[in-house]
C-alpha cells in the first residue's frame, strides 16, 4: 500500500509545466495582436495595444514563476503534486468525463448523458444492469423533456435523434 | 422562370384559401431552428422573435420553432452556423445587411454567397439625432457647425465598422465635414450617451431612440429616407415621425440609408424549400401583430423576395463597398 | 413624499391573489433555472414570454420579474453545496459558502446567503422608491470615463496581494484578460485573437469559464481526496435556519456595507457580478480578523448575496427609465416590455404609473416570496447530497456539461469546459488564485471599451479620467482601495502592537 502513496508528480515539475504553459500561452496573445497595431494614434489605443502588454505581463510573470519555482526547488521535489493513488482516483473520474465530451460532441449531448450515466453507474458504482439503464433513461428522457419541451433551449443533437426524426 | 411564378402564385392562392401548405413541394418534418444574428433584445431578436410568436399564435407551422441566439462577433457566429448547416432547410438565419457587409471588413470564415436569401421583410430608417437643448435646430445649421470646427463634434453609434459606422463616413463625405466617431456597444447606449450630452449626435432607428424623444432627452434633424416616413400618431408637442424633413431636403445630399431585417437559409438548400418559407412570411406579414410591430418600432414595411432581393442585396452591397473601400477597411 | 403614495397605489395594483400566486410559479420556476448552471434567468425569461404575450403588461412583468428574483436565490443554492454557480452573480458565494457546507453547515450557508440576499434586494427596492427621479438623473451623468472608473474602483476593491505569488496573481489576471479579449472588438470592428478559428468568433463566454473552473475544477479536486462529498451531508432542521436567523443582525455593518456597495453598482453600470466580488472583497479588507476568509467565514457569504442582490434589484430602474439593460436578462425583459407595448425610457415613469409602481411594488413582495420559498426548499436541495455519489457525482458533471452548451449552444464549449476544468483543478492545486480571473473576464473588455471610448472622446487626452468631480472622486477611491494594503501595513509599522492586540474582540 505504502508504495501507492509514493509522489508520482513532483511539486516542482508541475510548477515548471504551468509556468512553461503560461509563458507559452503569453507568447500566442502577443503573437494573436501583433496582427494589429499595437501603438496609440489620435483615437488612443488600437486593438492590438491591450492584448499585447497583457501577453507581455503574462511572459513576464511566468518568468517570475519559473525563477521562484527553481529558486523553491529544494522544497517542492520532495512535494507531492500528485500521489500514485491521486492519480487513480482523478483518472477514474476524469477518462469517462473526457470520453463523455467526446461521445456527446459526436453523438449528441443526451445519448452521451445515457451512455455516461449508465455506464458509470454500472461500472464504478456497481449497480445492477436494469437499474443502472432504468435511472440513466429516466433522467436522460427528464432532461429532454425539461430541455426541449420546457425551456426550449436545444441541446446537442446526434445521428441517433437525426434517424428517429425527433430533430 | 414563368413555371415558378405560376407555382407560387398557386401556393399563394392556397393559403389564401385558408388551406394549410400541406400541399406545397417542401415542408419541415421536424423542429425550425431559427438561428438570430444578434444577441438577446437585439434588433434583429425581437424581428425574429415577432416572426415566431406570429407563427406559434396563428399555428402556421405544424412543426415547433426553436429560437437560438448566435450573436458572437456582431453577427458572424449566426452566418458562420449557417454555413456548416448546408443543405439543411430546418434551420433559418435572421439577420440585417450585416450578413454581405460583415465579410467585407473582418476575415469570416464564411461568404455572403454560403446562405440563400429568402426575404427581406422590413426596413429600418436612419435618424440624424442632437441632444434636446442642442443649439442646432436643423441639419443645416448643424453642418455648419461641423464644417466651422473640424474633428471637434462627436457622433456616437452602435459598433464600429458597421452600419452606423458607414453612415457616419458618408455624412462626413457628402457635407465635407470631419467627426468623432465613438462606437458603443448598443444603438440603447448611443441613445443614453446623447441624452446625457456625452456625444453631440448620434444616428440611431427610430425605435431604438423614441423613448429619450418623449422624454425631451433627443431630438430629430432629419431621415436618410428619399421621402418622409410614414404618417403616424404625434410622437412629441404634436410633431411625429412625418415632419422630420428628409436629410436631402434638409442639405445632406444622401438619397436613402436604410437596414433591412433579412432573413436567409442555409446554401444548397431546394427552391422549394425557399418558396415554402416565403410563403409563410407572406402570411405573417398579414397578421395585425406584424402590422404593429412595424408602426411600434417606426420601420417601413417593405417585403423584398426574388429577383428583387438579389437586387436589393446587390445595390445595398454595393454602397456599402463603395464607403469600406474608401475608408480603408477592405479586408484582403 | 410623492413616490409614498405612489408605492401604495402600486401595492394596491400588485396584491391580488392571481398576482401573488404568479409570483409563487415564478419564483419556483426561477429556482429550478437558477439551480441548473448555465440556465439562467434569460432563458427562463425567454421560454416565459409567450406566456406573457396574452397577460395585461403588469401581471406579465411580475410573473418575469419573479423568475428573476428565483434565479438569483436559485443560483447561490448550487453554488454554496457543490461551488458549482448556478448564475455568474454567485461566483462569490462560493468562497465560503461552500467551505461552510463542507464543514458541515450547509443549513447555516444556506440561511444566510437567503436572508442576506432578501435584506440586499430589499435595500435595492427601497432606494428605487424614494430616489426613483433622481437615479435616473444620476445614472445619465455617466459616459464612458465614468464606466472606466466604476471597473476601475470594483477591480481595485477586489484584487490585494493575498498569500499567493504576486506573479500567480498577476497571470490569473492577464489571462482573465486576455480571454475577455477573444473575437470582436466592439471599438475597432476588428476579430482579435481568433488565430482564424471560427468557434472562437463570439469570444470565451465567461459562464462556460465558470462551471469549468468552480464545478468540474471541483469535483476533479474533491475526487483525487476521495471525499465524495461527505462532510457535505449535513441534515437541515427548521430549528437551525431559525437560530441562524437571529444571529443575523450580528453582521450589521457588513449587510449595511454590502447593500450599499451593491445600490452604487446597480445604478452605475457596474453590475451584480462585479458589485459581489467588490463587496467580498471589501468585507476581507475591512473585516476585524482577515483571516478565516475563503475557509468558510459567516461573512463570505453574507457580503457577495447581499451586494448582489441589491444590485440586482436597483438595475431594474436604469432599465425602465433608460432603457438601458444591465445584463442579459434586463435586456430579454426590455424585448418583452416592446412586445407588450410599452417603450423602456424616461417617459415609462410618466405614461405607465400603474405598471411602473406595480412593478415596484411587486419587488417588495416577490422578494418576500422568494426568501420564504427558497428557505422552504432548502430541506429539499439539501437531500439531493444523500442521493448515492455514484449517481449524483455524474449527474452534476452531466448538468455541468449540458449546461455549458445551452451558454451558447456551442458544441465546442464542451471542450471549453473541460479544458477550464483541468486548468481550475491545477491552478487551485499550485495555489494559483482564481477569483482574480474570473472578476477580470467580467470586466475586462467593458473596461477596456470604457478606456478607448473615452480616450476617443477626448481626442487622445489621458486627463478625460479626472475631467470632472464625479470621474475625479470615484478614480480617486479606486486608487486609494488599491493602495489601502500598503497603507495599513505603513500603519501597523508605524503603531506596532495594536494590530494583533484588536483581533481577539
Amino acid at each position: 500500500m505504502s508504495t501507492n502513496e509514493r509522489s508520482l508528480i513532483s511539486r516542482f515539475a508541475m510548477e515548471v509545466v504551468t509556468g512553461c504553459i503560461a509563458l507559452l500561452a503569453g507568447i500566442v496573445v502577443v503573437l494573436g495582436a501583433l496582427e494589429y497595431e499595437i501603438g496609440w494614434d489620435e483615437a488612443g489605443p488600437q486593438p492590438g495595444y491591450f492584448p499585447f502588454y497583457v501577453g507581455l505581463i503574462i511572459i513576464v510573470a511566468s518568468l517570475g514563476v519559473l525563477v521562484q519555482g527553481f529558486l523553491n526547488r529544494s522544497r517542492t521535489t520532495g512535494e507531492a503534486f500528485l500521489t500514485r493513488e491521486g492519480f487513480k482516483r482523478v483518472m477514474a473520474f476524469f477518462l469517462p468525463l473526457a470520453a463523455f465530451t467526446a461521445g456527446s460532441y459526436v453523438l449528441g449531448l443526451y445519448v452521451g448523458t445515457f451512455v455516461y450515466l449508465a455506464g458509470v453507474m454500472i461500472f464504478q458504482g456497481g449497480y445492477r444492469w436494469p437499474f443502472a439503464l432504468t435511472v440513466a433513461g429516466g433522467i436522460t428522457v427528464f432532461f429532454f423533456v425539461l430541455f426541449e419541451r420546457w425551456f426550449q433551449v436545444p441541446l446537442l443533437k446526434g445521428p441517433l435523434e437525426a434517424f428517429l426524426g425527433i430533430y | 422562370m414563368l413555371m415558378k411564378k405560376a407555382l407560387t402564385a398557386a401556393t399563394a392562392l392556397v393559403a389564401a384559401l385558408g388551406i394549410s401548405a400541406a400541399e406545397a413541394a417542401w415542408k419541415p418534418t421536424k423542429p425550425v431552428e431559427f438561428v438570430v444574428s444578434s444577441g438577446p433584445g437585439g434588433g434583429t431578436d425581437q424581428f425574429a422573435r415577432t416572426v415566431q410568436s406570429i407563427i406559434t399564435k396563428y399555428n402556421l407551422l405544424d412543426q415547433p420553432i426553436v429560437v437560438v441566439n448566435k450573436g458572437g462577433g456582431s453577427g458572424a457566429e449566426g452566418f458562420v452556423y449557417g454555413k456548416t448547416a448546408e443543405g439543411e432547410p430546418h434551420k433559418v438565419i435572421f439577420g440585417t445587411n450585416n450578413e454581405w457587409l460583415l465579410p467585407l471588413v473582418a476575415k469570416l470564415a464564411y461568404k455572403p454567397e454560403d446562405l440563400t436569401p429568402v426575404a427581406v421583410m422590413a426596413v429600418d430608417e436612419f435618424l440624424l439625432w442632437v441632444t434636446g437643448d442642442s443649439p442646432y435646430q436643423d441639419a443645416k445649421s448643424f453642418i455648419e457647425a461641423a464644417k466651422a470646427e473640424p474633428g471637434k463634434i462627436k457622433i456616437g453609434g452602435s459598433q464600429s465598422k458597421d452600419t452606423d459606422h458607414i453612415l457616419v463616413k458618408q455624412i462626413e463625405r457628402a457635407a465635407g465635414i470631419k467627426v468623432i466617431y465613438v462606437p458603443f456597444k448598443s444603438g440603447g447606449e448611443a441613445a443614453t450617451q446623447l441624452a446625457g450630452g456625452h456625444v453631440d449626435a448620434n444616428t440611431n432607428n427610430p425605435s431604438e431612440n423614441i423613448g429619450q424623444w418623449k422624454a425631451g432627452g433627443v431630438r430629430p434633424l432629419c431621415v436618410f429616407a428619399p421621402e418622409r416616413m410614414a404618417k403616424g400618431e404625434p410622437v412629441v408637442d404634436g410633431k411625429g415621425w412625418a415632419d422630420i424633413p428628409t436629410c436631402k431636403e434638409a442639405g445632406i445630399p444622401i438619397e436613402h440609408y436604410q437596414m433591412p431585417r433579412t432573413v436567409f437559409l442555409p446554401g444548397g438548400v431546394s427552391q422549394d424549400a425557399v418558396d415554402f418559407y416565403v410563403e409563410l412570411l407572406k402570411q405573417v406579414r398579414e397578421k395585425p401583430e406584424w402590422q404593429e410591430y412595424i408602426t411600434r418600432t417606426s420601420q417601413s414595411n417593405r417585403f423584398f423576395v426574388g429577383e428583387d432581393l438579389h437586387t436589393f442585396i446587390k445595390n445595398n452591397e454595393d454602397e456599402g463597398r463603395a464607403v469600406i473601400t474608401a475608408e480603408g477597411w477592405l479586408v484582403k | 413624499m410623492d413616490n409614498i403614495a405612489s408605492l401604495m397605489h402600486g401595492f394596491s395594483v400588485a396584491l391580488t391573489m392571481h398576482h401573488v400566486l404568479l409570483m409563487m410559479l415564478g419564483v419556483l420556476l426561477g429556482i429550478l433555472v437558477g439551480v441548473l448552471p448555465g440556465l439562467g434567468a434569460p432563458n427562463g425569461v425567454t421560454l416565459l414570454m409567450p406566456l406573457t404575450f396574452s397577460m395585461d403588461p403588469i401581471s406579465a412583468i411580475i410573473l418575469l420579474t419573479s423568475m428573476y428574483w428565483g434565479a438569483l436565490f436559485g443560483g447561490s443554492t448550487t453554488s454554496i453545496l457543490f461551488n458549482i454557480p448556478g448564475e455568474p452573480s454567485s461566483v462569490a458565494t462560493t468562497f465560503d459558502g461552500h467551505p461552510m457546507a463542507k464543514q458541515g453547515r450547509a443549513t447555516e450557508a444556506l440561511t444566510y446567503a437567503f436572508l442576506s440576499a432578501g435584506f440586499g434586494a430589499l435595500a435595492g427596492v427601497v432606494l428605487i422608491t424614494l430616489l426613483s427621479g433622481w437615479v435616473a438623473k444620476f445614472a445619465l451623468r455617466f459616459s464612458s470615463p465614468e464606466f472606466f472608473a466604476v471597473y476601475f474602483l470594483a477591480f481595485a476593491s477586489f484584487i490585494g496581494l493575498g498569500g499567493a505569488s504576486p506573479f500567480k496573481t498577476v497571470i490569473s489576471i492577464m489571462l482573465g484578460f486576455a480571454f475577455t479579449a477573444v473575437g470582436m472588438d466592439t471599438v475597432s470592428g476588428n476579430v482579435r485573437l481568433t488565430y482564424g478559428f471560427d468557434e472562437l468568433l463570439r469570444g470565451i463566454s465567461f459562464l462556460v469559464a465558470v462551471i469549468g473552473l468552480f464545478g468540474i475544477g471541483e469535483l476533479l479536486l474533491t475526487m483525487e481526496e476521495g471525499l465524495r462529498f461527505e462532510g457535505v451531508k449535513a441534515r437541515v432542521s427548521p430549528r437551525k435556519v431559525f437560530e441562524t436567523l437571529l444571529t443575523l443582525p450580528r453582521y450589521w455593518v457588513t449587510l449595511l456595507r454590502s447593500a450599499l456597495i451593491g445600490c452604487w453598482m446597480g445604478i452605475t453600470p457596474g453590475g451584480p457580478t462585479a458589485a459581489s466580488f467588490m463587496s467580498y472583497g471589501l468585507a476581507k479588507r475591512f473585516a476585524r480578523r482577515p483571516e478565516g476568509f475563503g475557509q468558510g467565514r459567516e461573512e463570505g457569504v453574507i457580503a457577495p448575496e447581499t451586494a448582489d442582490h441589491a444590485a440586482g434589484s436597483s438595475a431594474i430602474l436604469p432599465m425602465l427609465a433608460l432603457g438601458i439593460p444591465g445584463s442579459a436578462t434586463a435586456a430579454v425583459m426590455m424585448g418583452g416590455l416592446m412586445i407588450w407595448g410599452l417603450t423602456p425610457g424616461p417617459m415609462l415613469f410618466i405614461e405607465q404609473k400603474d405598471f411602473v409602481w406595480g412593478l415596484i411594488a411587486s419587488m417588495y413582495l416577490g422578494n418576500v416570496v422568494a426568501v420564504v420559498l427558497v428557505l422552504a426548499t432548502v430541506p429539499l436541495f439539501a437531500s439531493i447530497l444523500r442521493v448515492p455519489f455514484a449517481i449524483i457525482g455524474p449527474l452534476i458533471l452531466v448538468i455541468c456539461v449540458s449546461g455549458a452548451y445551452t451558454v451558447d449552444s456551442a458544441a465546442f464549449d464542451l471542450w471549453m469546459v473541460l479544458i477550464f476544468g483541468v486548468l481550475g483543478y491545477v491552478f487551485k492545486k499550485l495555489d494559483y488564485p482564481i477569483a482574480p480571473m474570473v472578476l477580470a473576464m467580467v470586466l475586462g473588455d467593458k473596461a477596456e471599451d470604457a478606456f478607448r471610448q473615452s480616450v476617443i472622446m477626448s481626442g487622445g487626452d489621458l486627463s478625460v479620467f479626472w475631467s470632472n468631480s464625479l470621474v475625479s472622486s470615484i478614480m480617486s477611491l479606486g486608487i486609494l482601495l488599491l493602495a489601502w494594503p500598503l497603507l495599513t501595513r505603513i500603519f501597523r509599522l508605524l503603531r506596532p502592537g495594536r494590530s494583533t492586540g484588536t483581533t481577539t474582540a
